[in-house]
Parts: C-alpha cells; sequence; structure tokens
C-alpha cells in the first residue's frame, strides 16, 4: 500500500513539475496563443451551476478567443478537488477558476497554482489570500435587498426571522448584516418593528426545508397562543422561505405576511408569482459567469488582479466600479474583489428573470399564476 | 388441547395478588414499559406547558405536534419489525426522497405527458399507488439482497441511503418540483386535510367501544382456555381509562377550529352565518398513522409474518431449524418497510405541498431513535409498535416543544440526543436490576 502511494505521489510530482514547465514554456511564448483556462466546481448538485454559471463562463472566455482545458466537478469532496486542480495544472491551464468547497483545504491547490505563477480566481466562495481575484455576489447586499423590500412593505409590524445554517457565516454573519443596513435593528430599537419567536432569529440545520417547516409552525403557533400576528417574515434564502410558505399555506395563515428569499429557485420564483413569497433576491449568475470569464482572459494578459476590468449588464454592475477593487475579508485580509449587485424580484418585476434566460421556464414560475396580478406571465 | 380442556372444567383462575402500589399494577397487566412512556410524554408536555405559561397545551398545538410526529411514527412502526429481526434499514430516508419526488413529478409533469391530464379524475390515487409500488420495489430489491445474497442489511441500507439520495437529484435535475394534486394536498392536514367533528366523534365511539369489546372478548377466551383472570376491578378500569382516553382525545381534536377567514369563506359560499365556528377534529394525517399502527400491530401480533419476524429475532438458528421461511420473511419486511415510507413520503409532500431535494433527510435517524426510545432491542426478538409510535411521539413533542418556547435546531438536536441516551440507558438499567433480583 505505502509503496504504490509513493510511486504515485512521485509519479504526480513529476506530472506536475512537466505541466509547471510546459506552461512558462507557453506563457513565454507570447500572446499569439489561446489563454488555457482551468476551472474547477466543488459541486453540480445545485442545478444553477450547470445551467447557467458554466456555459455563460465558457461562453466569455471562447469569445474572447479561450479555451477551457476541463471543468472537473469535485462533487463536494474537498479532496477530490486537490487532485482536480492537480490535473488542470498539468494539462496547462495558464488561469484558474475555482469554485471551493473549502476555504482552507483548498490551500494546497492554491500554494501549487502559486508555485507555477498560475493567477487564481475564487469564484463565488471566497478564499482568504491575497493573491486571488474574488468573484462573487454581495452577500452583505442581498440581505439589505430582502430587509429593505419586506421592510418598505411592512413598516411597522411583528416579524419572524428564520436563518440557515448556523455553521455558514452567510447564514450568521453576511445576511443578518445587510438585514441591519437595510434598518432591522434600528426599528427594532426605536420599537417600530417587534421580533416574535427569539430576538436573534431561528436557524435551520443545513438550511433544510422540512426543518424550515417545522420550525415556523411551532412560532406560529406560539404567536396565536400568544394573540400575536405575524406580519412579516425575513427567509434567509428560498430553500427556508419554501418551508415558511408551506407553515404559513398549510395553517392558512390570513392576512398573508410578506416573505423574503433570495437564489432565483423555480418553487419559489413560482411562490412569488402565486403571491405566497413577497421578494425573491435573485443572483443572475448568467453575469457572473460572463465576468469570470472576462477576468481569466485578462489575467491570461497581465497577471495583476488590480487591473482587471469586466463589462457586466448594468443590472448587476458593481457598485464599485467594473475594475477590481480592494475587499476587507472576514479573517483581516486584504482581496481584490469583484462584487456583482443581486436582482430583488418581485410579482411585478418577474419578467426580469423570464426575460434574462433564467433556468426557471416562464411555465415554472407562473404555474397557476393570476395573469392579472403578475404582467409577466400574461 | 386436552390439558386445555381439564383446566377449562375448573374454576376461575385468578392472578395471586402482589402487595403494594406495584402489585397492584400488576394485576391489570398494564404493559410497564408503555406506561412509562406515557408518564414521560405527559411529563414533557405539562413541563413545556409550564415553560410557555399555560399556553402549550392548547388542542391547535398538539395538532400541529401530532401532524410533526405522523411521518416518522409510521415509519418506525416497520422499523420495529426491521430491528426486531436482527436487522436494520438506513435508507428509509432517501427512499422518502425518491418517492416524494416520484409523486410530484407524477403529478407536476409525468401523468400529463402521459395523457393523464389535470382534470382527470382520482390523479391523486395513481400517484400515489405508482410511489407505493416504487417505495415496495426498492424495498423488495434492498430486502432481497439482504435476505438471499446475504450482504449485511448494514452494508445495504447504507449504500441505497446513499445511492437513492442520488437518484432523487436525477429525477428533480436538483429544483425543487411544486404543482400538486388539490386532493393529493390533503394528505398534509391542515383545515381541509381533517376529518371534521361529526367524523371525529364517530372514530371516537368506534374506538371506545372496540376497548371494551377487546377487553370483554379477552376475557371470555382466557376462560375459555382456563387461563388467570384480571380481577373484575382492573377490567373496569381498564375500560373505563381506555376508552375515556379515546372521547376524551376526540372532544380535544374538536375543540381545535378553523382559521376563522376560512371559516368565513366556507360559511358564505354555503349560506351559513359569518362568525361560525367549524371543528377540524382528527387531521389526515393522524389517522393515516392510526390506520397503519392497527395494521402493523395486527400483521406483527396476529399473523404468522409476524410470529416469524419475532421467533426469528429471538433465535434465529431456532427459527430456521423450524422450517420457517426466514429468508422470505425479511425479505417481507423490507417490502413493508418500502410501503411505510411511501406512505410517509405522502404526507411530507402533501405538507410542503413540493418536493425538495431533502425532503426525507436523516428521518432514519429519528426513526431509528423513536424505535429504540420505545423499547426496541438491538439484541433482537424485542420492540413493540405502539412502543415505537410513543418513542416517536415523545421525540417529536420535544423538538417542537424546543422549537414553541424558542430554541432553534442545533439546540433541538443536543436534547434529542440526550433524550434518546437517557431513555434506552434507563431502560437498559431497569433490565439489569430486574434480572439481578428475581423474585
Amino acid at each position: 500500500m505505502r509503496r504504490t502511494f509513493a510511486v504515485f505521489a512521485a509519479l504526480t510530482l513529476a506530472l506536475a513539475a512537466c505541466g509547471g514547465g510546459g506552461t512558462t514554456a507557453s506563457g513565454g511564448g507570447g500572446g499569439g496563443t489561446a489563454c488555457k483556462v482551468g476551472i474547477s466546481w466543488n459541486n453540480f448538485q445545485q442545478p444553477r451551476w450547470a445551467a447557467t454559471d458554466k456555459p455563460k463562463m465558457f461562453e466569455a472566455i471562447q469569445a474572447g478567443g479561450g479555451t477551457v482545458v476541463g471543468d472537473p466537478d469535485a462533487n463536494l469532496d474537498s479532496q477530490r478537488q486537490l487532485s482536480d486542480v492537480d490535473t488542470l495544472i498539468n494539462k496547462g491551464a495558464q488561469v484558474l477558476v475555482l469554485l471551493a468547497q473549502s476555504q482552507t483545504a483548498i490551500l494546497p491547490a492554491l500554494q501549487k497554482a502559486k508555485d507555477a505563477g498560475i493567477p487564481v480566481i475564487a469564484y463565488d466562495r471566497l478564499i482568504e489570500d491575497p493573491y486571488v481575484l474574488y468573484i462573487t455576489f454581495d452577500n452583505v447586499g442581498v440581505g439589505k435587498a430582502e430587509a429593505d423590500f419586506v421592510i418598505k412593505k411592512v413598516p411597522t409590524g411583528s416579524y419572524v426571522l428564520i436563518k440557515g445554517d448556523k455553521g455558514d457565516p452567510n447564514a450568521a454573519t453576511f445576511l443578518p448584516m445587510g438585514w441591519d443596513q437595510a434598518g432591522l435593528k434600528d426599528k427594532v430599537s426605536s420599537g417600530a418593528i417587534k421580533i416574535i419567536g427569539p430576538a436573534e432569529g431561528t436557524y435551520t440545520d443545513a438550511w433544510k426545508t422540512e426543518k424550515a417547516q417545522a420550525n415556523m409552525e411551532a412560532i406560529i403557533d406560539q404567536a396565536n397562543a400568544a394573540g400575536q400576528k405575524i406580519d412579516a417574515v425575513l427567509a434567509e434564502n428560498d430553500s427556508t422561505a419554501l418551508g415558511v410558505a408551506a407553515a404559513l399555506t398549510g395553517k392558512s395563515y390570513d392576512p398573508y405576511p410578506a416573505v423574503s428569499g433570495q437564489d432565483g429557485d423555480p418553487a419559489n420564483l413560482n411562490n412569488v408569482a402565486l403571491g405566497k413569497q413577497y421578494v425573491d433576491v435573485w443572483k443572475n449568475s448568467n453575469e457572473l459567469g460572463k465576468a469570470a470569464g472576462q477576468a481569466a482572459l485578462a489575467l491570461c494578459k497581465d497577471k495583476d488582479p488590480g487591473k482587471v476590468t469586466i463589462s457586466v449588464d448594468a443590472s448587476v454592475a458593481p457598485l464599485a466600479g467594473n475594475t477590481a477593487k480592494d475587499f476587507q475579508t472576514p479573517g483581516g485580509k486584504t482581496v481584490k474583489s469583484i462584487i456583482l449587485q443581486p436582482t430583488p424580484v418581485t410579482a411585478e418585476t418577474l419578467d426580469k428573470v423570464i426575460s434574462a434566460g433564467w433556468y426557471a421556464t416562464k411555465d415554472q414560475i407562473c404555474k397557476g399564476a393570476d395573469t392579472t396580478k403578475v404582467p409577466a406571465c400574461k | 388441547m386436552a390439558n386445555v380442556a381439564d383446566a377449562a372444567q375448573g374454576q376461575d383462575v385468578q392472578v395471586v395478588p402482589r402487595p403494594g402500589l406495584r402489585g397492584l399494577l400488576a394485576q391489570t397487566e398494564i404493559d410497564l414499559r408503555l406506561f412509562g412512556m406515557l408518564a414521560a410524554l405527559a411529563i414533557i408536555l405539562v413541563g413545556f406547558n409550564l415553560i410557555s405559561g399555560g399556553t402549550f397545551l392548547r388542542p391547535v398545538n398538539m395538532v400541529t405536534l401530532g401532524v410533526q410526529a405522523a411521518g416518522i411514527a409510521i415509519i418506525s412502526t416497520g422499523m420495529v419489525l426491521v430491528i426486531v429481526s436482527r436487522n436494520i434499514d438506513l435508507s428509509v430516508g432517501s427512499l422518502v426522497g425518491i418517492v416524494a419526488m416520484v409523486y410530484a413529478e407524477l403529478m407536476a409533469n409525468w401523468l400529463t405527458s402521459l395523457g393523464i391530464g389535470i382534470d382527470f379524475p382520482f390523479r391523486w390515487a395513481i400517484a400515489l399507488a405508482i410511489g407505493i409500488a416504487v417505495g415496495a420495489g426498492f424495498g423488495a430489491l434492498q430486502g432481497f439482497i439482504i435476505a438471499y445474497i446475504g450482504v449485511p442489511s448494514f452494508i445495504v441500507t447504507l449504500g441505497g441511503l446513499l445511492s437513492i439520495r442520488g437518484l432523487v437529484w436525477y429525477l428533480s435535475n436538483g429544483a425543487a418540483v411544486t404543482g400538486l394534486d388539490p386532493t393529493f394536498q390533503l394528505f398534509g392536514g391542515g383545515a381541509q386535510g381533517s376529518i371534521g367533528g361529526t367524523l371525529t366523534w364517530a372514530v371516537g365511539l368506534v374506538g371506545s367501544l372496540a376497548v371494551v369489546g377487546l377487553l370483554f372478548n379477552n376475557r371470555r377466551r382466557r376462560r375459555q382456555y382456563g387461563f388467570p383472570l384480571r380481577p373484575m376491578w382492573a377490567e373496569v378500569t381498564l375500560a373505563v381509562a381506555g376508552s375515556g382516553a379515546i372521547l376524551g382525545l376526540s372532544a380535544f381534536a374538536n375543540a381545535n377550529y378553523w382559521p376563522q377567514g376560512l371559516a368565513d369563506q366556507y360559511a358564505a359560499a354555503h349560506g351559513l352565518p359569518a362568525g361560525i365556528q367549524i371543528s377540524t377534529g382528527f387531521p389526515d394525517p393522524l389517522m393515516i398513522l392510526l390506520g397503519v399502527t392497527l395494521l402493523v400491530t395486527w400483521l406483527g401480533t396476529r399473523r404468522r409474518f409476524g410470529r416469524y419476524v419475532y421467533a426469528y429475532g429471538g433465535n434465529p438458528d431456532a427459527a430456521a431449524l423450524a422450517g420457517i421461511n426466514t429468508r422470505l420473511t425479511i425479505l417481507k419486511t423490507y417490502v413493508l418497510m418500502g410501503v411505510l415510507c411511501a406512505i410517509s413520503a405522502a404526507i411530507a409532500v402533501a405538507r410542503l405541498n413540493a418536493a425538495t431535494l431533502d425532503v426525507g433527510q436523516s428521518y432514519e435517524l429519528y426513526v431509528i431513535a423513536a424505535a429504540v426510545v420505545g423499547g426496541t432491542s438491538f439484541a433482537g426478538g424485542i420492540g413493540t409498535i405502539p412502543g415505537a409510535v410513543l418513542g416517536a411521539f415523545v421525540m417529536q413533542s420535544l423538538a417542537y416543544g424546543l422549537a414553541y418556547i424558542g430554541v432553534d435546531s442545533p439546540g433541538q438536536n443536543v436534547a434529542a440526543g440526550v433524550v434518546l441516551i437517557l431513555a434506552v440507558g434507563l431502560d437498559s438499567w431497569n433490565r439489569r436490576r430486574g434480572t439481578r433480583t428475581p423474585r
């Protein structure tokens, strides 16, 4: 066993060395050769990656004369992702786009890329290292958009807060930070908004829909017993929002509260059309994939992430401008980043999603909807 | 037979009473384990009622709790038989997941493309039948590999847990599927998915008559075969307590009303005065659970299949030597599990009005916990179905109660784990004590 492993390791190293040499050679060969991009996905479990991010990224790379040397899917396995990245380097990738399964487990792969002088794009998930260019949607901005819309609709009243998995920094830190930026905290301290249930919100194991439903049912029962009326529910994402909507519908809750969510899942967009979810903050990952493709080509020409400029649809364009800017990570590092803006969608504005060619089809979104109330479904 | 006939000619045989409260309880022949679980459940419910300032024990809350527990409880009845026959089934969560997705896909897409449109009657029943067949099929496949090829059930069902969950993804391409048949949604309970006030009273009446009838029949047969009889006072106490509890539950469920908005709509549509109150009675998921519990208990205790299961669990070699077709028996337990998972999936899908990728996830843990808390032993041969159902209620009342007083999921998991270990620990301690000082 051990010997086989040693031989294998030696072989991998040798290959890696060859690959590194090859990259340097082609890099030195000048701008004439096509830019070779390696992409490593952590998973294709959620439909959006294969349906939107991937094709748009490929499109942008190929439009700029680049090629993709490979785009393996690590199937949620951080070990497998390391060997995927090795393979990509060996295939002569000049730029790497990494959707990291784990912020920390990916670091050995990053080191290899650094040693070989290959620029790295941290796609959608942060890698805490100043070497990378971080391209993502504004997660704090998502939270802000959720709360902005719900607070505008229900400026005073009783709110329920449904959060995601406690171990996810999005659930525990970024999204609530956005809620507070939209004024939730101030309104709670001024007494305009009252929180029903635990003041800091209710976390949901693994963002599970069934768990969110069971928790919401208990909160509704408790509010009913206390004679309180729920006016709005801030749910952090779509899978929890789906559970919240099922709980409210199952109990025929009347009048129906304003519910938030994010992701643009087909079932939730349908709920928006049916009036069971007020706002869905949609991250148009078509544009995210496009931005990453453009950035990869730019990094081929110039390895300095600070000089990367992209051009995306105005609806998602970064607030800080189209050139990479410094971003302070939660770990206290400064990383160059391009942060796109999310698009909040309500029943009146569902056409934004439909016309953008999102993977949720018009049929799915509009199933059972009242076309007089939802213009996009006519 | 001759002995029985001899004994029958003698006087009624009475249980020799032991002194003290224990002795009195023993004369009623109440299963002390079940009694203890009921007491534990009561303590949990009353405890939450105190913590919540007296709002917890309302009919509407208990109906929610019951509906939440039904899915796990239904599968746990079958898990008892699986564990009793010295096997395990880790695949139940994934089975629920795949059947849930099959239901949703059937009603949202597949049936329509097969020419069975939305207006077709009994669309929900077609979906249900296909889903149950799919569940039974997966169960039969796993059972076959376990019983006839001899791969350990832990391995087979662990493989099932992983691979069947993967199939769910392929069925749905990763997105939630919505758009169920309105009739199918009634499986999930809610105001319309309940049997209503009149039927609830009817169920209560039939149930309490059945208790009296069963006690009477039992006494008659014992006398016939010359077995010891319970003292009359114990019979009467049991009859009164049993039927009283059933009628009480019916009254309690009927004190839960439709949401007023919905009731007013109904009143307006049917020419009734506004502001009427409509009793919901027992919700559909609880009626399904009741049916499943009775059926599986009957299978487990009155049918040859059930006796074989317990015989095999007690001593596999002896069962095989006695001529029992042990392989077929094991295969059947897994088919039953598949069917139960399909029933549970119907409730979950109806409740969500959607099938998501994670429907049923980690059910296996809750179901095994319910069976074990309910007194099923991993050593095989021991376990009762009503015990497992009670176990499911104990676990769910904790989860619901904690959510009710504002403790979130991680906290609920901690409590569930502690209670699981505590329940089994207490039980082993009690059993050891029982064997050390035999009387």
